[in-house]
């Protein structure tokens, strides 16, 4: 399969995030380097292999026991690590599938595989190491953290292969991941969040437990915020649930009531749990999203 | 069970439910499918909803189809009866005779204005029309004639035709005779199953055990009668059963007195103030009213003056009740049918009563004046060439010794042409003269003169009962008072050996006393006596002007007249006189037909006598071709020229069929005797005939409607 083919991704979007991580490198890395730093210490450089000594290579990384040994001018090149992994969790169940039918922006799949992508880009320029895991019941596909820039060729294609479908089950799934997660790392679950499960408090609970840094961002096309249908309408779910025909009409007020409830409850539930939520709407331009959040970051850090 | 409607047209109305589906259609929202990912926020949302309930459109369509629906059925007015209509014809096959009782008591109005026989036509019309293929049926007539209107090989079309096109007859109900037609039809037949079908109205004069066919015990007819008597609107309550007309006697003025006999028909109701009426020539002459207690027959009697002495025809008419041939009964009269007679006179006497022809004026006219209907004239021999002959009936000849000359030629022409002699004798008579110059005339030749001693027994009629018409009367007392007559002098006399004649009176001695010859048309009557007292004592004996009386009528072919020939419908006309068979005859009919009936040589000149009311004959006047009669009936456009009225007859229904009385299906069943026989009153038959039976349901179906209509307000309301 031709990634190009499938991943409609858009060097516009990519290039607005890449300026917006210029932008971003002088505000955010040392802060992020710095508070990494101070959690990891030690851990910084690994050895990775030699290199003929050209001029202009720093001296201090001559190795000089191998010059004694052979007469030979060998740079050590070390492995660029960083001292921060991160997961990102990304939601491929039916119900992020949702295409509008009188939108002709974003759908909310592509949405989210340009946060994600966004979000990656951002990591591995800082040289942190990204991982991506799809999943709806269960886990569909994962790609283990890395921190070569190679590595966003991986992710690219992960996203790219996401085929969304299922059953959203995220408590089955983190608490399957959650002992395979690095400690101390960080984690990132991109999801509508639109699942009957009334437990996500509790995994969230468990993801903090593991002193694990969590961001969610709650991806919701407007549609599913403000119902704006009219008329005789059957909706079939996306996932498992029996079809409903009904005039939106009749229930607009009551859904629009019901998600907002949900938004404000998981909002709360992060803020008591110190996880950073971020809502987004499909509509919502993604670097307003993405500054919004550093910006956000940013402020919680300078705390 | 079975559902009716009383007006189907409203039935088209269900056309309408088709109104709101159409709407439906035309009006429906295009149902759009959405996939979408928050389904279960929105079933939760709706069960929260307090408007939750989305219009169920297709039960507020449901609703409005039935409200039009059971509105429509209830403008079309459903009778729902729990008893279905009963079947006469089988589903195997079968062959099947209708007997249609068309006697006239099938006549008889129904509650919707026709007959029964109209009903009963009907009913066997749309009877037909669902006949099955398989099923053969023939059709017979109920009444006196038991006609096959149709047989098996008959086509159906056409009998249907002629059965809804006809009328009840007016003859009496012959149930024996139509149920023996139709046993000698199914006889004939192959089919396994054989059945009856009876469309009557029961009434009891028609079965008779007489014309029933004699049933085996291996017949096995199913019979089956319907019932029509139901549709009478009203019952039978009088009948005209006879009239009878005559000439009041013994007063100046002509007086026709008619009496009608009416029966009150009913077992219980007496009728009061019945009207009768007398017409006569289509004009109403009297009217009366009458009492009748219950069963019994009342006469009234209508007088009324012809001085004319011309023909009378009228009917008698009662007023009107269930039934209405029974209510008018026909009758003709002639007043006055004088037998003009020449009495000559052979000895004239200067005393009258020692006249010759004393005694027979007094016998044919009693009463000096005009008043019997034989007007005597005397004459002389001297006054006879002065008389014309030929106005006379009757030429009596009284002890004449000879006639004028010539004379006997005259009256042979005289007689040929039809004139009636009458010769008596007497001292007067010269054998020879009779015998030579009157030989053509008289049969007999006169021989001598037997005279008995006064010492010894006198001669005596010597008399029998007997079968001639102008001696029939002489019966009992009348018949030993003839005999003990006493004739002292008889002529002897010798048949000719040329000339036929008979001898209808003897004497004791075996001479004859009368002879009888015809001649021509004419007719000549012999007596061997003499018609005063000087050879016998017969004048002044009481028989003697009945005995003359008779012989002259008879002579003047005038002892039966054909007015006297009262006739019942079906009857057939005899012949009344004789010299008839050569004389071409016309009958007009009451309607105004004309026909000629066929040339017989049997007593039967006329058979169709279907219709009750006046029939006159005519007859040639002058016959210019005897022979020539066609052997058919034939209906002629007009009478011919030279036709003459030589009289009328009546013909009337015969009121045995006007009692209401219905024969019960018990007595039915014993007259047939092992055969399945099942009565079936005429609205069970067929339900719709009486649609009020059953059980309307126009109010709940209204009621329903209402339902629906509240139903469906109360869900439009809540949307």
């Amino acid at each position: 399969m031709n990634p190009q083919d499938t991943f409609e991704y858009d060097p516009q979007i990519l290039a607005r995030i890449s300026s917006l991580k210029l932008q971003a490198m002088g505000l955010v890395e040392g802060i992020l380097t710095g508070h990494h730093r101070s959690h990891h210490k030690g851990s910084s450089v690994e050895f990775a292999e030699y290199k003929d000594y050209t001029p202009g290579d720093e001296i201090r990384h001559i190795d000089w026991k191998v010059v004694g040994k052979t007469d030979k001018y060998h740079v050590k090149q070390f492995e660029q690590t960083t001292n921060l992994k991160c997961t990102i969790l990304f939601d491929a169940s039916g119900s992020m599938g949702y295409v509008s039918s009188h939108d002709r922006g974003l759908s909310k799949i592509d949405y989210a595989r340009t946060l994600v992508a966004a979000l990656s880009f951002l990591l591995l320029k800082q040289f942190d190491a990204v991982g991506l895991t799809l999943f709806n019941d269960k886990v569909v596909s994962h790609i283990p953290p890395r921190s070569k820039p190679s590595h966003f060729q991986h992710l690219l294609h992960g996203l790219a292969s996401v085929e969304p479908g299922g059953v959203t089950r995220i408590q089955d799934v983190i608490g399957g991941l959650v002992e395979r997660l690095p400690g101390r790392s960080m984690l990132i679950l991109v999801s509508d969040l639109l699942t009957r499960e009334k437990t996500l408090e509790h995994t969230l609970r468990l993801l903090r437990s593991r002193e694990l840094e969590v961001i969610l961002f709650q991806v919701l096309h407007p549609d599913e915020v403000s119902l704006p249908f009219a008329g005789d309408i059957v909706f079939e779910s996306l996932e498992d649930d029996p079809s409903v025909g009904l005039d939106p009409l009749d229930v607009r007020e009551e859904y629009r009531g019901e998600i907002q409830r949900q938004i404000a409850h998981y909002r709360i539930i992060c803020e008591s749990l110190g996880i950073n939520y971020v809502f987004l709407e499909t509509s919502t331009p993604l670097e307003q999203g993405l500054s919004y959040f550093l910006l956000k970051r940013k402020s919680q850090l300078k705390q | 069970m079975s559902l009716q409607f009383l007006s189907p047209i409203y039935l088209l109305g269900l056309l309408a439910a088709g109104i709101p589906v159409l709407i439906h259609l035309l009006t429906r929202r295009q149902q759009k499918h959405i996939r979408f990912s928050a389904v279960y926020l929105l079933s939760q949302s709706r069960q929260r909803s307090i408007r939750r309930s989305t219009p169920n459109r297709l039960l507020l369509l449901l609703l409005r189809c039935l409200a039009i629906l059971c509105f429509s059925l209830a403008l079309a007015h459903p009778i729902f009866s729990f008893t279905g209509p009963q079947s006469l014809l089988p589903e195997s096959p079968s062959a099947t005779v209708f007997i249609l009782d068309d006697s006239f008591s099938m006549s008889a109005a129904t509650k919707t204005g026709g007959s029964l026989f109209h009903s009963a036509a009907e009913k066997f019309g749309t009877l037909a029309k669902s006949i099955r293929k398989e099923t053969s049926y023939a059709v017979v007539s109920g009444s006196a004639e038991a006609r096959v209107w149709k047989g098996w090989a008959d086509s159906g079309e056409s009998v249907g035709k002629l059965i809804s096109g006809s009328v009840a007859s007016f003859q009496t109900t012959s149930m024996g005779r139509a149920i023996a037609e139709a046993v000698h039809l199914l006889d004939e037949t192959s089919q396994p199953e054989k059945r009856i079908v009876i469309f009557t109205d029961l009434q009891k004069n028609g079965w008779t055990q007489g014309d029933l066919p004699e049933f085996s015990s291996g017949d096995s007819y199913k019979i089956q009668i319907v019932d029509f008597s139901a549709l009478q609107a009203q019952p039978n309550r009088a009948a005209i059963e006879s009239v009878s007309v005559d000439q009041e006697f013994l007063t100046n003025t002509r007086i026709v007195r008619v009496r009608a006999e009416t029966r009150n028909l009913s077992k219980t109701q007496p009728l009061a103030q019945l009207a009768v009426s007398l017409w006569t020539h289509d004009k109403k002459l009297s009217e009366g009213m009458i009492d009748l207690p219950s069963q019994t027959l009342v006469a009234r009697d209508f007088s009324f003056p012809q001085p004319g002495g011309e023909p009378v025809e009228g009917y008698v008419e009662i007023q009107e009740d269930g039934l209405m041939p029974d209510n008018r009964r026909y009758f003709t009269f002639q007043p006055d049918q004088t037998i003009k007679v020449l009495v000559v006179d052979g000895d004239p006497k200067t005393v009258e009563h020692q006249s010759e022809s004393f005694y027979v004026e007094r016998a044919l006219n009693p009463f000096s004046v005009a008043l019997s209907n034989i007007e005597p004239t005397v004459s002389t021999l001297n006054e006879l060439p002065q008389r014309t002959i030929m106005d006379y009936s009757v030429v009596i000849l009284c002890n004449v010794r000879e006639l004028p000359l010539g004379f006997e030629i005259e009256l042979e022409r005289y007689v040929l042409h039809g004139g009636a002699l009458l010769v008596a004798l007497g001292d007067q008579v010269d054998p020879k003269y009779y015998n030579e110059k009157l030989g053509s005339l008289l049969p007999v030749t006169l021989e001598t003169i037997l005279t008995v001693p006064p010492d010894q027994d006198a001669f005596h009629f010597a008399l029998e009962e007997s079968g001639h018409r102008a001696l029939n009367v002489f019966t009992g007392q009348p018949l030993l008072e003839m005999r003990d007559i006493q004739f002292h002098s008889i002529y002897d006399v010798k048949p000719r050996e040329d000339a036929a004649s008979s001898i209808p009176m003897r004497f004791s001695n075996g001479s004859p006393a009368l002879v009888e010859s015809d001649l021509g048309k004419g007719k000549i009557l012999l007596f061997t006596s003499s018609l005063d007292r000087d050879w016998n004592n017969f004048p002044i004996q009481p028989t003697f002007l009945p005995w003359l009386q008779r012989w002259v009528k008879y002579s003047a072919h005038s002892l039966e007249s054909l007015s006297h020939q009262d006739l019942l419908v079906s009857q057939p006309l005899k012949r009344w006189q004789e010299g008839l068979p050569g004389t071409t005859l016309f009958v007009q009919m009451p309607g105004g037909k004309i026909v000629r009936p066929p040339q017989s040589t049997d007593e039967i000149l006329f058979r169709d006598t279907t219709h009750p009311g006046v029939y006159r004959v005519y007859q040639m006047a002058k016959e210019e071709n005897p022979g020539a009669q066609e052997p058919v009936e034939t209906v002629v456009p007009a009478l011919p020229e030279g036709t003459e009225l030589a009289g009328t007859f009546t013909v009337n229904v015969d009121t045995g069929e006007s009692d209401p009385e219905k024969i019960p299906l018990a007595e039915i069943q014993k007259l047939l005797g092992n055969l399945d026989v099942e009565l079936i009153p005429v609205d069970e038959l067929d339900k719709s005939t009486a649609p009020q039976e059953g059980f309307p349901f126009t109010t709940p179906l209204l009621l329903l409607v209402s339902g629906f209509l509240f139903w469906e307000g109360f869900l439009v309301r809540r949307e």
